[in-house]
């Protein structure tokens, strides 16, 4: 796991063609082949369903096949349009929020361990074992009232009375954060670990405080792992569906809830696989952004 | 999705679908790779499978069934309505015997041509409460036959309320009381919300138009800013005080009075909704013999007592709330309370031409409360 | 520099030090938090049947209520089965991915399989599910173990593709040019030389795609029928009227169960490089 990596994945460098054989190269394009095929058929062909349904028309539960834009139109209408830019702000913010809190973790563990530093990351990834749905119904009570997130902020004097955390937006992103923290952590943490410490040393050397150091060295060359762990936490957050029911109150619609509850609600399958679309589009559209970000960076620590 | 009783035409033929994604052989070839796991459409006895709601029958039930028949009925489940329709049209809907839908969506299942016709010779509706049956969703009861039921209601503080709420209009002037206003939930039903509009308006949820639903979601948009939650309902968060006014359903108003009994408990006039979850049976469920064979078991009077205990609405029988023994605390409540009057009660029929509306209009009253 | 200003740099290093364990510990307090809670409200009495917040009472009859409960169990073993298979197939697929997209000879190929795991990790689990259960539904292939699995590798074999090629990335091309150049086959040097090399990496994967299949909803959501069920799908359909707790105690024992297979596996691991150290000193 401490190994996942952050640098684009089409900056690699060329193969130079040394492992020519015939014999070679039928294995390449196995190793290849295989993989493609099977994402062909179970992933980009169920896709291409979705594209040729957006342009169909509804029957309640199923779709009359036609070239109409109309689903298109509705998808991008004032009501949709609006919550399509709400959830990208949402996404964004719970991403940076999560970035925020899992740099100095990611930090501590690149620089300040050692011996335990695998012990360090295990710790992070533990969670990871239990069901996702029963942490969050557990972090649910534990933030009710008379809960226990109440007790504790009563005892330290951070807050009196009843706690009415339950059903807001904080409620949201905190479950937000708890969700994604690990995802976060781990790309921050490699790429931080491969920043050579000789280089941080001549910063010091060179009469940069810490802080310089880290602002003009650390945290550049720490890109490629922030646009990671951005992609890695932004996108799903995008879809995110159940934190928002059980923490947030089900209020304030995000895009995630209006797709399905179009396919499961309304049965207007020609209407979701719209919105999809459009959904894979802008995702596809950031993500360029952030690869062109990363660019320079690419080579970092290779 | 395929509509299967139309004729492929207006879709793409199968065979050119298949040829395009050369999917059938590798699916095949890889359920040969895993033996025993495509066994839905296995035909024969020695198998129930049940789609429903989870923990929705008394597992006393359950075993006392699998030791009489020797079949364990095999349960699967869902969560909400509209998961079920979506998977019974469709190939993931192939192998059930049994299905729990509300009454809301018998009529589009029946419609879809998703249900088989029931033969009443096989079942003993006679001892079922008449209340119950013969409703406008499925009239003659040819495709369901009741499990349970339960109401909207409202579960209440009659001190942050400051009074009785007795009708929907009630409801919404508590709900802009201080103590009120930021500390109510609403159902995530759209039918469920703007319907207790159109009942003060003294229209029919099953008739209104579109334009009638719009104008009534006006009032719920108005009103979402007051309102906490659309989630699930805990019954702690009344108890607690967190949540003060909420729509809810007679058991978990009745858990919630269960932990904090200065709560009340009513049903707004002047209409309000009854919903019934149904027993009914997919057509070309494989095991139909034994689908029967469970129902008629299940409908035994003493079996829907158990019911009844064990899931906190009650069961369909007649005579149910003269059975049920005081050691079961505030029994009323699982009928409702004590002056129920049926007249006053309807239930909602999904109509493909208004349900994309009502749907639609929850989306931004959720969105209005955010 | 002045000798005040160095320890005052000193000051504010250890300062900064402990700051950054604190908040590690702080992390790990709030992840571990809800599964602490978790496994605490596994024997909560509850409130008819249904979990609370408040603590009621303590009981420990949720176990054999969970295990009583057919669906459930079943659910367990299916979710269980399906990571199971899902994990071994991505370590498979997402392995030669991995390795391709580092070392394929053609930059084309290269780029293609870079973009097409690019789209893997943007498209969101709702659109994956409904386009399989609307592909499914056109070409009328029953749904079963098998189409769930195969409706769950593709996101499993980009995290694993994702992290076996990281560490393709660091090896030595001139170690396997010299196999080669000695004679090896490209199989050989595949087995021989490369595998080992990544191998930590591609069981760190298969554990990550293992955990994802295990937790995986939306997707699974719209691909169970009536012989395959799976936990989390239970799970999410028990909220609408409240869980009970003995979903809690369910989870509970597949977490303490997981654990205890990972501490087996890296035991085994450990006790195999020893073993094999030992070996190679003889």
């Amino acid at each position: 796991m401490s190994t996942l990596t952050s640098v684009p994945l089409d900056v690699i460098k060329p193969a130079r063609g040394r492992l020519g054989a015939p014999s070679a190269r039928l294995v390449d394009h196995l190793l290849a082949g295989i993989p493609t095929l099977w994402l062909a058929l179970f992933f980009l062909a169920p896709l291409g369903f979705t594209v040729v349904f957006s342009f169909g028309r509804n029957i309640f539960g199923g779709v009359e096949l036609a070239f109409t834009l109309d689903n298109y139109r509705t998808a991008l209408s004032g009501f949709y349009g609006a919550t399509f830019i709400r959830t990208i702000i949402f996404a964004a913010s719970a991403s940076a929020l999560c970035l925020a809190v899992a740099y100095p973790v990611a930090y501590f563990i690149a620089r300040h361990t050692s011996r335990h530093r695998v012990l360090a990351i295990v710790l992070i990834l533990i969670p990871y074992f239990s069901s996702f749905l029963i942490r969050v119904m557990s972090l649910h009570m534990l933030m009710s009232r008379d809960g226990f997130a109440e007790a504790v902020l009563n005892v330290l004097n951070l807050h009196s009375g009843p706690l009415d955390v339950l059903d807001t937006q904080t409620a949201v992103f905190i479950g937000m954060v708890y969700a994604y923290l690990p995802i976060a952590i781990v790309p921050l943490y490699v790429v931080l670990d491969r920043i050579p410490r000789p280089l941080l040393e001549a910063s010091r050397d060179l009469g940069a405080s810490r802080l310089e150091t880290f602002l003009f060295v650390t945290l550049p060359m720490s890109r490629p792992g922030i646009a990671t762990a951005v992609l890695l936490t932004a996108v799903p957050m995008l879809g995110e569906m159940v934190i928002p029911k059980l923490l947030g109150g089900s209020r304030g619609v995000l895009m995630g809830q209006a797709l399905s509850s179009q396919y499961l609600q309304s049965q207007n399958y020609p209407l979701g696989s719209a919105m999809a679309v459009l959904i894979l589009l802008a995702i596809a559209v950031i993500v360029a952004g952030l690869a062109r970000l990363t660019k320079g960076f690419a080579e970092v620590g290779q | 999705m395929v509509d299967r009783s139309s004729p492929p035409k207006s879709l793409l033929s199968r065979r050119t679908m298949l040829g395009l994604l050369g999917a059938a052989p590798a699916t095949a070839a890889l359920s040969a790779a895993f033996p025993g796991s495509l066994r839905a459409n296995a035909a024969g006895t020695g198998q129930l499978n049940i789609y429903s709601w989870p923990d929705y029958f008394s597992a006393d039930n359950l075993a006392t069934y699998a030791k009489k028949s020797g079949v364990t009925p095999n349960i699967t489940t869902y969560d909400s309505n509209e998961t079920l329709f979506a998977k019974l049209n469709s190939p993931a809907g192939a192998g059930f015997d049994i299905v729990i839908p509300s009454s809301s969506w018998i009529k589009q299942l029946a419609d879809k041509g998703l249900l088989a016709e029931l033969d009443h010779t096989r079942l003993n509706l006679a001892s079922l409460d008449q209340d119950l049956l013969d409703r406008d969703y499925d009239r003659g009861n040819k495709y369901s036959i009741p499990k349970d039921w339960g109401l909207l209601g409202v579960v209440y503080d009659p001190e942050a309320t400051g009074g009785e709420i007795k009708t929907w209009e009630d409801f919404f002037k508590a709900g802009e009381r201080p103590e009120v206003s930021g500390k109510i939930r609403l159902s995530d039903s759209g039918w469920e919300t703007i319907g207790t509009e159109l009942w003060l308006q003294g229209k029919d949820w099953n008739t209104a138009t579109v334009e009638e639903i719009k104008a009534a979601g006006e009032r719920l948009k108005s009103f979402a800013k007051h309102v906490k939650s659309f989630s699930g309902l805990d019954p702690n968060a009344v108890a607690n005080g967190s949540i003060v006014m909420a729509q809810t359903n007679q058991g978990t108003a009745r858990a919630a009075i269960g932990l904090n009994p200065k709560l009340k408990w009513s049903v707004p006039g002047p209409f309000s909704e009854l919903w019934v979850d149904n027993y009914a049976i997919p057509k070309n469920a494989p095991n139909v013999d034994q689908a029967y064979d469970f129902l008629s078991f299940m409908l035994q009077p003493d079996v829907q007592l158990a019911e009844t205990k064990y899931v906190g609405f009650p069961a369909a029988v007649a005579g149910l709330r003269e059975k049920i023994g005081a050691d079961t605390p505030n029994a009323d409540l699982i009928f409702g309370g004590k002056d129920l009057d049926f007249k006053k009660l309807t239930s909602f029929v999904v109509n493909p031409e208004t349900i994309g509306t009502y749907l639609q209009v929850q989306t931004e009253i959720q969105a209005a409360a955010g | 520099m002045s000798i005040s200003t160095a320890s005052r740099g000193q000051w504010g290093q250890r300062a900064t030090d402990w700051g950054l364990f604190l908040w590690y510990v702080a992390a790990i307090v709030f992840l571990f938090g809800p599964i602490f809670a978790a496994l605490v409200y596994s024997f909560n009495l509850g409130v008819v049947n249904k979990q609370t917040a408040t603590i009621t009472g303590w009981t420990l009859k949720w176990y054999p209520a969970a295990w009583n409960d057919l669906s459930l169990r079943r659910a367990v073993q299916t979710s269980l089965v399906l990571a199971f298979w899902s994990a071994l197939i991505s370590i498979i697929i997402g392995s030669a991915l991995g390795y391709a997209l580092v070392r394929h000879p053609s930059q084309i190929a290269r780029k293609v399989l870079a973009g097409l795991t690019y789209v893997l990790l943007i498209v969101p689990e709702t659109v994956i599910g409904v386009s399989l259960l609307l592909a499914y539904a056109v070409t009328r292939i029953p749904l079963g173990m098998a189409t769930l699995v195969a409706g769950i590798t593709p996101m499993a074999i980009a995290v694993v593709a994702l992290i076996v090629r990281a560490r393709v990335l660091t090896l030595d091309r001139r170690v396997e040019e010299a196999a080669a150049d000695l004679g090896s086959s490209r199989l050989k040097t595949l087995w021989f030389i490369i595998l080992p090399q990544i191998a930590p990496a591609v069981a760190a994967g298969g554990i990550m795609a293992y955990t994802f299949s295990f937790d995986n909803l939306v997707v699974s959501a719209f691909l169970t029928t009536p012989q395959v069920n799976t936990l989390p799908v239970y799970l999410y359909g028990s909220l609408q009227y409240g869980p009970s707790p003995a979903v809690y105690a369910a989870a509970a024992v597949v977490f303490v169960f997981t654990l205890l297979m990972l501490g087996i596996a890296a035991l085994l691991y450990r006790l195999a490089r020893r073993s094999g150290a030992a070996m190679t000193i003889a």
